[in-house]
């Protein structure tokens, strides 16, 4: 019988092996220490001149702003492609930390590597605060010409939208601080301890006196629980609201249960995919391939093909009941959203979004690449931003006088992006990437403390004629 | 996993194999009482089919009713067993190991009850051969691809046929072990079944390949096998209530919450009918509850928008079909009795501790579920009927015959039957699994804690 | 596949001119007499089982003393784009090439699908097998099948009366003249609102008839494209005329 059991063993290894790969070798945790501290310096002239290109590029973006609201503040076909690049970055970088908080709750070894900069991302809601505020003035109130227009808020009062568009914002930024924080308590010790000059002294104040007690732990825990589920819940809560109110309730007749859904289904894919890039980038550029191996973009991968199905199935769920339905806003949603004005942005985001990525990830010897997943994940990254193109571009050129009717009958034409629309978008991106690379600095691109447990819980061991690892599973 | 148990293998066979080798003195009694249900139960659906529908409560327009509502009831139920052995085991959760048997069983009595429903609620069902086979080339009559109602056999039969295959595989090393402990008559029949199961590395691979390349198969059939059906309402816009693009996924979900309580309910009986208190721990109910909360939080979210998604139209048929569905008697007590035991009162137990370690509380909560979740597909379906389109002319309700709730309460008999039908020949819990997973656990010492730790193969 | 409605030799359809119905139900009795329809007895109505092939929907509008009874007859529409033919796993419901949406029989099973996709719900299902009285024995139509349990039946247009008519004209080499086929209905409809014809024949009295100011169909917004088409009731004494749909 125990032989039985033994080979069970070996054949799951060898079923799921094609080529062998090393077990990640241990790192010392002095070593660990040294140098992910000394990654908030590193590169130091090279992150100087990105952080001058990309701020200039947020600055010419601003500016080119402000050129907007000057000249076509009000006309609400013009702000397409700013709710677009909004909704983008929400979905790409906004989906990121739940990539750290569901595999933290399933206590997943792998995750701990990634968590920090996953949760980097969510600093970006602070940019699109800002890139929101002319979309948020530019929202049709929920009374048009002395009726009421379609809206999740129902009977609520005039300005529901507006305002609950900026509560889900403020709760948003607070809660990824929040995130960050927690998190980084025991990481801005580390800095308080090792880092020097204002870096020090700002470890040292966000620290609040970390020493690592056995109750700090434990507070500390419950802190990324609470931040976690409450920056879960705005996440989900923001897509429902920025799905229905600046897309779907301004196309009469388009009623899409599913939406909400769908977007926060596109955008946990495109988290994904910005983590990928981000640990691609930081293995690449800061020398970390101690620290990031294999196992962690096999598991994104696997994650992201798993996520690249879902957004198929997802929309093919909304697809199927419309087209068979055929009823007229059934056809309405057919002939605007997909054959419509949008039509090749719309094949380009399949293709990007779904088609591509899942022969691309399918191929277990991708996804056993660092490379190979990341370039996997920079065409759902492309694919994504595409498809909000096509929907919130579309749903923002409705003009307003006819948000009453029953369903679309005539559909308004193709709005092309101008120069100012592009330099809006350039900057919105270059500002969420500026910022990131920025809280780079001040804490270690990698958790510390997280690489540490990482190391004390993996153990490399022999199993009879083949290598496993051992995980430890602390309650 | 908090505690780790060393259980010998001797005593595993002894206690796993009981049910066949040493079959309890329940056994018997309780297989003949519902032997005894199921043949009145098919005398009925005899009566049924051969007197006409006018037995059931059906009317025009509720042309669909009972019979549908458990027929979505029972395909729910079948998504425990691949939710269970193959997403959890694509996923690497230890605790599946000793349900993975139950749960795919499960699904293949379930569907196999699902697929007569369909069938025995037909007006001619003796014509369903039209359906199933093509027939007719000559006049190129073929059927319908177009209808859901082609594509749903389709799903099944695929489901039903890759889920008996998964079922075979993983039992095929324990049909090996029953051969070796069996005389006469018995070890003929496990030696035949056992397909020369000796137990070599070889045959480990393929026993293995072959269950990871099921599930990875099955995931796809599983979702789009309640997708389908989903989509059997959600095509139709005609109904208010049916047209809605979050069904596939929302029926998905609240499947699997369903479905997975099951597992819970089946879980606790078997623990206690069988004394396996050994093997199902309280910390797999623990594992299961977990899962079970996050489940039904998300089936609440996508209740949730479906109700949203349902009033934002402001149409005034669909603002009738809700004010029915939820304020108007009986349907308000329905509503309010579907929506505390499919969330409220069991997602309330099982945030607690020592619930989730308390077996007969989780046996009840798990009930609940499904209570809950057999109410939910009975109000999609039948309010949306009795309320569709602005013709008030033609509104009506529907009162189920007792024909029809007896048929409901015969198809409960008839899976637990066959269930226990079944644990009279084969072990329902994986004995294999259960060893294995004594082997893959372990421990590290850190420092001077010792962690409980789990064997993982090298990616 | 189905002909186009241009395409076709006839595009056999109905205008219902709501403003002259008086809700007598002539109608209703002409067509159950004509198609072989189970009698309608007290708890066929009870149970919600009742089968008419056309029904004459009466809604009350206004409050006593100041109300007013709506008729509004409807029967199969026979749509063009229509929700029930496709959800048929066996066809046995398809659309024929004269613009009808038949309803075959000897295929039916008893899903019932078709009945949960029409919008109009005028499908009927046969929860038991249909008798007469003994002395109904020789009233039935021979031209017409009588419906067996547990299949699904519907109004036809008078699907025999249409095959009659069309082998009469083919069988003198000519096209079929307007006003020469009547259903049953329309024959039976004293104030002339049931008028019955071909779209396809620009002179019909139903082509010219859909055209009028007051033409409106059942439910538009499901875009379902019925080829019965209904006149609105025009209110005198009220500014605004009403119509259901």
């Amino acid at each position: 019988m125990a032989s039985e059991v033994i080979h069970t063993a070996g054949a799951h290894a060898e079923a799921h092996e094609e080529g062998h790969h090393e077990l990640p070798a241990r790192v010392d945790p002095d070593v660990a220490l040294s140098e992910l501290v000394a990654t908030t310096e590193a590169n130091g002239s090279a992150v100087r001149t990105w952080a001058w290109i990309l701020g200039i590029l947020s600055l010419v973006g601003i500016v080119s702003f402000g050129v907007k609201v000057g000249i076509e503040w009000g006309d609400q076909a013009k702000w397409g492609y700013t709710a677009a690049i909004v909704a983008f970055l929400f979905s790409a970088f906004g989906g990121a930390p739940l990539v750290a908080i569901a595999p933290m709750i399933a206590k997943a070894n792998w995750v701990r590597p990634v968590a920090r900069f996953a949760q980097l991302c969510s600093l970006v809601s602070i940019v699109i605060s800002i890139w929101m505020i002319p979309l948020i003035l530019n929202l049709p109130m929920l009374i048009v010409d002395g009726a009421r227009r379609r809206s999740i808020w129902f009977e609520g009062p005039d300005v529901s939208p507006h305002i609950w568009a900026v509560v889900a914002l403020t709760t948003l930024i607070i809660s990824s601080v929040g995130l960050i924080w927690a998190y980084g308590m025991p990481d801005f010790a580390v800095m308080r301890d090792h880092g020097t000059g204002w870096k020090q002294r700002f470890g040292n104040w966000a620290a609040r006196g970390w020493i690592g007690s056995t109750v700090q732990w434990r507070t500390m825990r419950m802190r990324i629980g609470m931040m976690g589920t409450l920056y879960f819940f705005t996440f989900v809560f923001i897509h429902f609201m920025l799905s229905t109110d600046f897309a779907m309730s301004l196309v009469p007749g388009w009623r899409d249960a599913i939406f909400p859904m769908y977007h926060a289904i596109s955008s946990i894919q495109a988290g994904l995919a910005v983590t990928v890039i981000g640990i691609w980038a930081a293995r690449k550029y800061l020398g970390l391939e101690k620290y990031l191996h294999l196992d962690q973009f096999w598991s994104i991968g696997r994650l992201m093909f798993a996520f690249t199905l879902l957004w198929g199935y997802f929309f093919i769920s909304a697809f199927i009941v419309f087209w068979y339905g055929r009823s007229g806003s059934d056809q309405m949603w057919i002939d605007f959203l997909i054959l419509g004005p949008y039509f090749w942005v719309f094949i380009g985001a399949v293709l990007l979004i779904w088609f591509t990525p899942w022969w691309w990830l399918i191929w277990n010897k991708v996804r056993r690449s660092y490379n190979g997943t990341a370039i996997g994940a920079g065409l759902i990254l492309a694919g994504v931003f595409l498809d909000r193109v096509r929907l919130y571009v579309a749903a923002w050129s409705v003009p307003e006088e006819r948000i009453h009717e029953r369903f679309l009958t005539e559909y308004p034409g193709t709005v092309y992006p101008d120069v100012m629309d592009i330099l809006i978008m350039v900057g919105a991106v270059a500002a969420s990437v500026l910022l990131v690379i920025l809280a780079t600095r001040v804490l270690p691109i990698l958790s510390v403390w997280d690489v540490q447990q990482f190391n004390l819980l993996y153990r490399p061991v022999d199993y009879m004629k083949t290598k496993v690892s051992l995980i430890g599973k602390p309650d | 996993m908090q505690q780790r148990r060393t259980i010998d293998q001797i005593h595993t066979n002894r206690v796993l194999l009981n049910g066949q080798l040493d079959t309890p003195k329940w056994w018997a009694p309780t297989v003949i009482t519902l032997g005894i249900i199921v043949a009145i139960g098919f005398f009925l659906i005899g009566i049924m089919v051969n007197k006409g529908l006018g037995v059931t409560g059906l009317s025009r327009p509720v042309y669909w009713g009972l019979f549908i509502t458990t027929f979505v009831f029972w395909v729910g139920i079948s998504h425990a067993g691949i939710m269970i052995s193959a997403i959890l085991r694509l996923s690497q959760a230890e605790w599946r190991r000793p349900v993975t048997r139950a749960a795919e069983l499960l699904t293949v009595f379930s569907l196999l009850t699902a697929l007569m429903f369909p069938l025995m609620h037909a007006g001619r069902p003796w014509r369903i051969i039209y359906y199933i086979v093509p027939y007719d080339f000559a006049r190129g009559i073929m059927p319908n691809v177009r209808s859901p109602l082609i594509w749903d056999p389709v799903a099944i039969s695929t489901y039903l046929t890759g889920s008996t295959l998964f079922l075979y595989i993983a039992l095929l090393p324990d049909l090996g072990n029953l051969r070796d402990r069996t005389t006469g008559w018995q070890k003929a029949f496990y030696t035949i079944l056992a397909l020369g199961w000796r137990g070599n590395p070889r045959q480990w691979k393929l026993q293995t390949v072959g269950g990871i390349l099921l599930s990875a198969l099955m995931l796809p059939i599983f979702v789009s096998v309640h997708s389908i059906v989903s989509w059997d309402f959600a095509v139709t816009p005609a109904v208010e209530g049916w047209h809605s693009t979050i069904f596939a996924p929302y029926f998905v979900i609240g499947a699997v919450h369903s479905g997975v309580s099951a597992v819970v309910t089946m879980m606790a009986l078997m623990r206690w009918l069988w004394k396996w208190e050994d093997f199902i721990r309280p910390e797999h109910f623990d594992a299961l509850a977990r899962l079970l909360i996050v489940v039904a939080t998300g089936w609440l979210a996508f209740t949730f928008l479906e109700l949203i998604f349902a009033v934002y139209g402001l149409d005034a048929p669909e603002i009738e079909l809700r004010d029915m569905q939820i304020f108007q008697w009986p349907w308000n007590l329905l509503f309010v009795v579907f929506v505390f035991t499919g969330y409220i009162i069991p997602v309330g137990m099982w945030l607690q501790k020592s619930v989730r370690n308390n077996i007969a509380l989780m046996f009840w909560s798990s009930l609940f579920v499904n209570i809950g979740m057999w109410l939910e597909r009975f109000m999609i379906i039948v309010p949306g009927l009795a309320r569709k389109t602005p013709f008030v002319y033609t509104w009506e309700a529907y009162r189920p015959s007792g024909l029809e709730w007896f048929i409901l309460f015969w198809s409960l008999a008839w899976v637990t039957f066959l269930m226990l039908l079944f644990s009279r020949f084969f072990p329902l819990v994986p004995l294999f699994e259960q060893k294995e997973s004594q082997t893959f656990g372990d421990s590290i010492k850190i420092g001077r804690a010792r962690v409980p730790a789990i064997v993982r193969e090298a990616d | 596949m189905t002909l186009q409605r241009e395409k076709r030799d006839y595009s056999w359809g109905m205008v219902v001119d709501v403003d002259k119905c008086t809700g007598c139900q002539a109608c209703v009795l002409a067509c159950q007499a004509e198609n072989n329809v189970p009698l309608n007895l007290q708890d066929r109505f009870e149970r919600a089982r009742a089968m008419q092939w056309i029904r004459v929907e009466r809604y009350w509008e206004g409050e006593f003393p100041d109300i007013k009874a709506r008729f509004i007859p409807i029967m199969c529409q026979h749509c063009e784009n229509a929700p029930c033919e496709p959800v048929c796993p066996v066809f046995a419901t398809y659309h024929n090439n004269e613009g009808l949406n038949v309803q075959v029989y000897n295929r039916c099973v008893g899903t019932r699908y078709c009945a949960n996709g029409c919008p109009y719900i005028v499908r009927f299902f046969n929860y038991w097998e249909p008798v007469w009285p003994e002395a109904f024995r020789n009233h039935l139509n021979p031209d017409v099948t009588v419906r067996s349990r547990g299949i699904m039946e519907k109004c036809s247009f008078c699907v025999q009366r249409i095959r009659r008519g069309v082998r009469n004209a083919e069988r003198d080499g000519r096209k079929v003249q307007d006003g020469e086929i009547q259903t049953a209905c329309t024959q039976a409809c004293p104030t002339d609102a049931l008028v019955f014809g071909n779209f396809n024949d620009k002179d019909s009295r139903v082509s010219k008839m859909k055209d009028d100011d007051r033409h409106y169909t059942l439910l538009p917004h499901l875009a379902t494209d019925p080829n019965v088409v209904y006149l609105a009731q025009i209110d005198t004494d009220r500014s605004a005329g009403s119509s259901h749909g």
